[in-house]
């Protein structure tokens, strides 16, 4: 089960409204490799991987996502606080803002409303981590493009903290992939599905 | 299983990959044991525990170092032990970053005593320990205090 925590994980105060950055931040909600896909793909994929550390892996850095999505979600709370219309018509939220006013919608920056076809659970384990590795690239990817796109102090301190995350799962799960790799068959790691073929 | 991957005294950052390793499945090195760590203040303003993980973005090489309040101290304790629990996951052999945890662990829950004194309530059931049910009255942790009243 799971259950809430009156606090983010990292602090997000933002000082000043900002219409265009809270339309492209967005994306790390509800983008094709914002932390919504990042939750669900490693809370799903953990009932198919037959070994503890790994299943504890999947659960705890999927959990960690679910902290994130909501720090992405303060992050564009706060940046519209409080807009005027005016404001909003002259900015690239407009799109948003006519479906959504200022609550927060799962989206993408393009406008494409989140999508499991974004993530993958194959019920294999080398699969899924491969497809883990990739996620955490694409996600510190973004941030680096939303760094690019934001001079505000306040949303790049918290941008920071959260792409330094990626690259800290990314380890993980790169250490995952070792503790599989050494369950399996040592001259072909793709003999079998352990999770289909075999029950040890 | 024992995680002995790797071996010690070797640098975060730089070395030679193995020449036999088995070729067309990904190859990430294991974090050695006792690595490097920040304090906890430190660890939360870089977004990890460990310094030999920290590979920031040319346009923001440094962070802001987040203030020390009450919650900030909570948040702190709470990121080391989730820090120390992914690294536990891949390394559970490791008796020294266990006994870190422990320790992190005992502190933690002091944190959560202090919160709730000085904050409120952090788990709804602290509602209970409260007086009355405040878990409706203290803000919401999205909110920016200063810009939401």
């Amino acid at each position: 089960m799971f259950s809430y925590q009156k606090t983010l994980q990292y602090p997000v105060k933002i000082a000043n409204p900002n219409p265009r950055l809270a339309s492209v931040i967005i994306s790390q909600y509800g983008g094709p490799d914002g932390e919504l896909g990042a939750s669900m793909r490693y809370l799903s994929q953990r009932y198919a991987m037959p070994y503890p550390e790994v299943s504890a892996l999947l659960t705890d850095i999927g959990t960690e996502e679910l902290g994130h999505l909501e720090i992405v979600a303060a992050v564009v709370h706060q940046l519209t606080r409080k807009l005027k219309a005016e404001e909003i018509e002259q900015s690239p939220l407009a799109a948003y803002f006519v479906d959504h006013t200022t609550g927060i919608y799962p989206t993408a920056a393009s406008g494409f409303p989140w999508s499991a076809a974004g993530m993958q659970s194959t019920g294999d384990p080398l699969a899924d981590l491969t497809e883990d590795l990739a996620a955490e690239q694409k996600a510190r990817i973004t941030y680096d493009n939303i760094l690019r796109l934001s001079d505000d102090p306040d949303v790049n301190d918290v941008i920071r903290f959260l792409r330094e995350r990626e690259i800290v799962h990314f380890q993980r799960f790169g250490e995952a992939v070792e503790l599989v790799k050494s369950r399996l068959n040592q001259k072909n790691v793709y003999l079998i599905n352990p999770a289909f073929d075999s029950k040890a | 299983m024992a995680v002995t991957n790797g071996t010690q005294n070797c640098p975060d950052s730089c070395g030679t990959m193995p020449g036999c390793a088995p070729l067309a499945v990904p190859y990430v090195p294991f974090q050695q044991t006792e690595p490097k760590r920040y304090e906890r203040m430190e660890a939360l303003s870089e977004g990890t525990l460990f310094p030999g993980l920290n590979l920031p973005f040319h346009l923001m090489k440094n962070g802001r170092e987040v203030a020390r309040t009450p919650r900030t101290e909570l948040q702190a304790l709470a990121f080391i032990i989730q820090e120390l629990g992914l690294y536990l996951d891949t390394h559970p052999t490791d008796a020294e970053a266990f006994a870190l945890y422990q320790s992190y662990a005992a502190l933690l829950e002091q944190g959560h005593k202090t919160f709730l004194e000085q904050i409120g309530p952090l788990e709804q059931t602290d509602s209970a320990l409260d007086g009355s049910y405040t878990w409706v009255c203290s803000p919401w942790p999205w909110q920016n205090p200063q810009k939401e009243g």
